[in-house]
């Protein structure tokens, strides 16, 4: 007897995995979704700008790529989507700073090519107008190309939501389950779990950074993926104001993107430093730091090291990162029947829309009937944003639940409320409650709070503290107890 | 005749004293202080070092995990271990008042340990 | 609690904010209003259990609870309100203070507002020390509070980077619950706190001191396994090829403390960027009028005592000008000179006295420290890590010709 039996496996619980789900939750169809990690988008979801674009900061627009058009169709699709789910979304502009005529003729030349795909809104913009939009902006530039579609999300939040509302419309998610290898009998597919046995007759793959190694297990895989780690700062929130649009900087060196962007939240997020990495290592590096605040700096003079909250790696999987540009997988395999591969590489937040639809036509392609379920339901109620509401919409969250009225997080503003929510929906570990309310994501990087949520995990799964992790086993924060070591 | 080495901790300037000590562990000479409180403390740093202790014990029956404790007054460093492994076995009980006894004759010493707060139930 | 008509209102009840209620209240306030955040008053005196409080303030020897017994005590004796478990979301420049707490959200707009608000800790993300981001790192207050209130260990083998007193104070603290701290690592050439900190945490315990070092990677991927430790130059960058590996499976930051001042800002207080903290004159009122200061929120003290000292002066300075009392008379700016990282306060308005906190840039031996030509005093040593504390009276400040505009707070090299 199977642990789980079902028509559509999904693997991986990132913004793909999560968007593929949601779209087949509008479906009479089986599903599950499997994530490896104790809460979703853990992966790459979590670790990039969270910035929604056309895939130009390449500035390629080159239609002949699959995963251009990818991108392009979901930018329409965004904002609807995001406000069908209640997370957040911040349309803000995109300005790429021009410091000498060799730069304003590269960006003609793409400003052409956007035009001739349908981009039509892209626009220059002298010294005058760009100091007028971003006074504290770096004076060695003369102008900048103005792109006013791009936004930024909460990738993590939109991920959870996506899956909440796969869940609510019918699709099983489990947390905490990793495939350890995949078979095929007959027209199915045995995956072995640490769980135990899943049965399923198709299979999408969007493991992610382990994207290859699942289609390994079967022979599946006719890409090579290659690790492309990317380093990203985030910038103290009272230097949110600096900049209010993503402003982009031709880098000195290869490898190097120079971005500064404010997140939804106000923090402002500046890299991406590029190198090749090991899968599993997140570690950053003084290197790797340096270089990005060296860049920064030459977008935005006056900041420095003390300015820096936090720091963080991701990865991304490039199929052709030798050529500097990529095409990304989706694609049903060749080999493999009924076994899709999802792996848009960069970037993969903006194109999760599109991409979703796409792996479902790749589904259909491969005999499965989709036929429309009519009792989907599209909304979500998404769990409370307490800071966000209007003080009459607080006042009466707290009337309702005092829990609401207690700050946990000063830095953040994320009451117990919220925090106690997060856990019922879902949340298991330190990480898993900082990724859902922003609890340890201010200045004070959780130095109040952490001895606070703590005790909360403890008390709302009903397990001793010393068994609270920051991000599953093997993760205690507070392995023992006073007075243990004295015997 | 030995030479001992302490630093004072009566103010910020620590100085750092030898202490010239005979065969039977009269001290002769003391150099390297300045001042004389400073050659007072070294000295009897060096034939009695004592400490006061500060830690916490369990607590039984109240909703607050741990009291602050603090013995009555200095006890032999040499015995801040084996005090340490006492304490853990004490469990106080509400109600306490800040100041009274938790336990008495810490480990031969003579003192007590008492709270430093209040204890609710 | 009804809130319109309360004369001073105290953000913070640590050891400066229940002075500063306490001294509110004998100075003829009615209503003083004293808000915390946490469960109860008495601020991080809770989890400072250790003793060495009160020497100068009381003239005993005291545990951090201790010192807060005697503080809460008075504040209720005295009657002065207290509003826990609530945070304050916002100070406005009118002084209009926004509260939440279980009971729901409320705003007023008390006569004058004393901030106490404290400090917060330097974190790992703003020294960029590389690495992954395992469990088993926290900064040494965090790590005190969850040892000494909740009754939590955080490892058995724990590296301390800082040698200030707190991170000596957790060796200690920590080698007595029977874990084994391997090292505490210091930047600097010489301990960051007290010698007797030093002799008493880390002598005592056998805990070696590795000067002019730093903690320049950590490891591990879930909990931390080790952690790179190199020797540093006299510019403080790590030497390559002295790194060594430390197997640990905690590492708590000591790394400096930060005057907590977001409230601050956003009411429109002009901040000093040399202390972290609100610009004041004597009275520690800050450039939003009512609004006064002092503790920690102001700048970083080494003694509680000055805490309650500096923020009884800002509670008078509030009472007088819930009275409606303004300061008249000339303003001086006092500036910091020669090896002098900053004078607290930054002005003098009217007449004295005045209560003034300096600290040196570097540690120097056989100076003298003088306060423009209105006072001095020699010094066999000062350090970066010891205040300065100098009182002068309407005398001193008369003595002053006029026409003088600036003081200059220097630390000279004596003949």
């Amino acid at each position: 007897m199977a642990w789980l039996q079902t028509e559509v496996l999904i693997i991986g619980g990132g913004v793909l995995g999560a968007a593929v789900a949601r779209e087949l939750s509008r479906y009479r169809v089986e599903a599950a979704l499997l994530e490896r990690e104790p809460d979703l988008g853990w992966g790459s979801t979590k670790a990039n700008m969270s910035i929604v674009c056309q895939g130009a900061d390449a500035l390629e627009f080159r239609p002949e790529y699959k995963r251009s058009r990818l991108v392009w169709e979901s930018i329409p699709m965004m904002e609807p989507l995001c406000r069908e789910l209640g997370v957040p979304f911040k349309r803000i502009g995109e300005l790429t700073l021009i410091r000498n005529n060799e730069e304003r003729a590269k960006y003609q030349k793409l400003k052409t090519r956007a035009e001739k795909v349908g981009f039509t809104g892209l626009r220059f913009v002298d010294r005058d107008e760009l100091f007028a939009m971003e006074p504290h902006v770096s004076r060695e530039a003369v102008g900048a190309l103005y792109n006013p579609d791009i936004a930024v999300v909460d990738p993590v939040r939109l991920t959870i939501a996506l899956t909440e509302s796969a869940r609510r419309n019918g699709v099983e998610v489990h947390l905490e389950t990793e495939v350890l290898g995949i078979e095929r009998s007959g027209e199915e597919f045995l995956v072995e779990t640490n769980r135990g046995e899943v049965r399923c007759r198709f299979i999408v793959n969007a493991a992610g950074v382990y994207v290859d190694r699942v289609a390994r297990f079967l022979n599946a895989d006719e890409f090579v993926l290659y690790p492309v780690k990317g380093f990203i700062g985030i910038l103290d929130k009272d230097l949110g104001h600096l900049v209010s649009h993503e402003i982009h900087m031709r880098p000195e060196a290869p490898g190097e993107m120079n971005i500064v962007v404010p997140s939804v939240y106000g923090n402002l997020f500046f890299g991406v430093v590029l190198r090749l990495g090991r899968k599993g290592d997140n570690s950053t590096t003084k290197e790797m730091a340096d270089t990005a605040l060296r860049n920064l700096r030459k977008v935005l003079p006056g900041v420095s090291e003390g300015d820096v909250i936090h720091t963080f790696a991701g990865f991304m999987m490039f199929r052709n990162w030798e050529l500097g540009w990529h095409e990304c997988v989706v694609e049903a395999s060749r080999k493999v029947p009924r076994f899709v591969n999802v792996s848009i590489g960069y970037p993969g937040v903006s194109a999760a829309p599109a991409t979703a639809k796409e792996v479902l036509r790749l589904l259909e392609g491969e005999g499965l009937r989709l036929q429309e379920d009519p009792s989907f339901e599209p909304g979500l109620e998404a769990p409370p944003s307490f800071v966000d509401l209007p003080p009459e919409e607080q006042q009466s969250l707290i009337e309702r639940d005092p829990r609401y009225g207690h700050v946990v997080c000063r830095c953040e503003t994320v009451t117990e409320g919220e925090i106690v929510e997060a856990i019922r929906r879902g949340a298991n570990t330190l990480d898993g409650v900082k990724f859902r309310t922003r609890a340890g994501m201010g200045r004070c990087q959780g130095g109040y709070c952490t001895p606070r949520v703590i005790k909360i995990l403890a008390r709302e799964l009903g397990i001793p503290e010393t068994e609270v992790t920051k991000k599953g086993k093997g993760s205690e924060l507070l392995p023992l107890r006073s007075k243990e070591l004295l015997g | 005749m030995k030479e001992a080495q302490i630093i004072c901790v009566g103010c910020p300037l620590g100085c750092r004293a030898t202490l010239k000590v005979s065969r039977e562990g009269e001290v002769l000479e003391v150099t390297g202080c300045r001042c004389k409180e400073g050659r007072r403390y070294v000295v009897e740093e060096f034939r009695n070092p004592v400490r006061v202790l500060t830690a916490t014990v369990l607590t039984e029956g109240s909703r607050v995990p741990l009291l602050p404790v603090r013995t009555s007054s200095p006890i032999p460093k040499e015995k801040l271990r084996e005090a340490m492994k006492v304490l853990a076995k004490v469990r106080a009980k509400p109600p306490l008042r800040a100041g009274e006894v938790v336990l008495e004759d810490l480990s031969g010493t003579g003192v007590d340990l008492v709270a430093t707060r209040d204890l609710p139930s | 609690m009804r809130l319109q008509g309360v004369d001073v209102a105290v953000i913070g009840a640590g050891p400066a904010g229940m002075a500063a209620a306490i001294r509110a209240k004998e100075a003829g306030a009615q209503r003083v209003l004293l808000v915390e955040r946490q469960e109860e008053l008495g601020g991080l005196l809770h989890q400072c259990i250790h003793n060495g409080f009160g020497l100068l303030y009381f003239g005993e020897d005291l545990t951090g609870p201790e010192y807060a017994k005697r503080f809460i005590d008075r504040v209720y004796d005295l009657g002065v309100e207290t509003l826990l478990e609530t945070t304050v979301l916002e100070i406005s420049p009118e002084r209009e203070i926004k509260v939440i707490n279980k009971g729901g959200l409320q705003s007023f707009r008390p006569k004058a507002v004393v901030l106490a608000m404290g400090c917060r800790e330097r974190t790992r993300d703003q020294l960029g020390i590389p690495g992954g981001r395992p469990a088993g790192i926290f900064t040494a207050g965090t790590a005190q509070r969850l040892v000494n209130v909740e009754g939590l260990l955080p490892g058995r083998r724990v590296v301390i980077l800082g040698s200030g007193d707190v991170g000596m104070i957790m060796a200690r603290r920590l080698s007595l619950e029977g874990a084994r701290v391997e090292a505490v690592v210091e930047i600097l050439p010489y301990v960051g706190g007290l010698i007797r900190n030093e002799v008493q945490c880390l002598h005592d315990f056998d805990i070696p001191l590795l000067l002019e070092h730093t903690v320049t990677e950590v490891h591990g991927e879930r909990r931390l396994e080790g952690v790179t430790v190199a020797k540093v130059d006299s510019h403080r960058r790590p030497i390559p090829g002295t790194e060594v590996q430390m197997e640990c499976d905690t590492l708590l930051l000591s790394v400096g403390l930060i005057p907590e001042n977001e409230l601050s800002r956003r009411a429109g207080v002009e901040l000093d960027p040399l202390t972290g903290g609100p610009i004041v004159d004597q009275w520690r009122e800050t450039t939003v009028p009512g609004v006064f200061a002092g503790g920690n929120v102001l700048h970083v003290h080494d003694l509680v005592d000055n805490c309650s000292w500096e923020a009884e002066l800002a509670a008078e300075g509030a009472v007088r000008f819930a009275k409606g009392e303004r300061t008249e008379g000339r303003e001086i700016c006092l500036r910091p000179g020669r090896n002098v990282r900053y004078v607290v306060p930054q002005r003098i308005r009217g007449e004295g006295p005045v209560t003034l906190f300096l600290r040196v840039r570097e540690m120097e031996e056989g100076v003298r420290v003088r306060v423009g030509d209105l006072w001095q005093k020699r010094f066999r040593v000062v350090k970066p890590s010891e205040q300065i504390k100098v009182e002068l009276s309407h005398k001193d400040l008369r003595r002053l010709p006029d026409g003088v505009a600036e003081i200059r707070v220097e630390c000279e090299v004596a003949g």
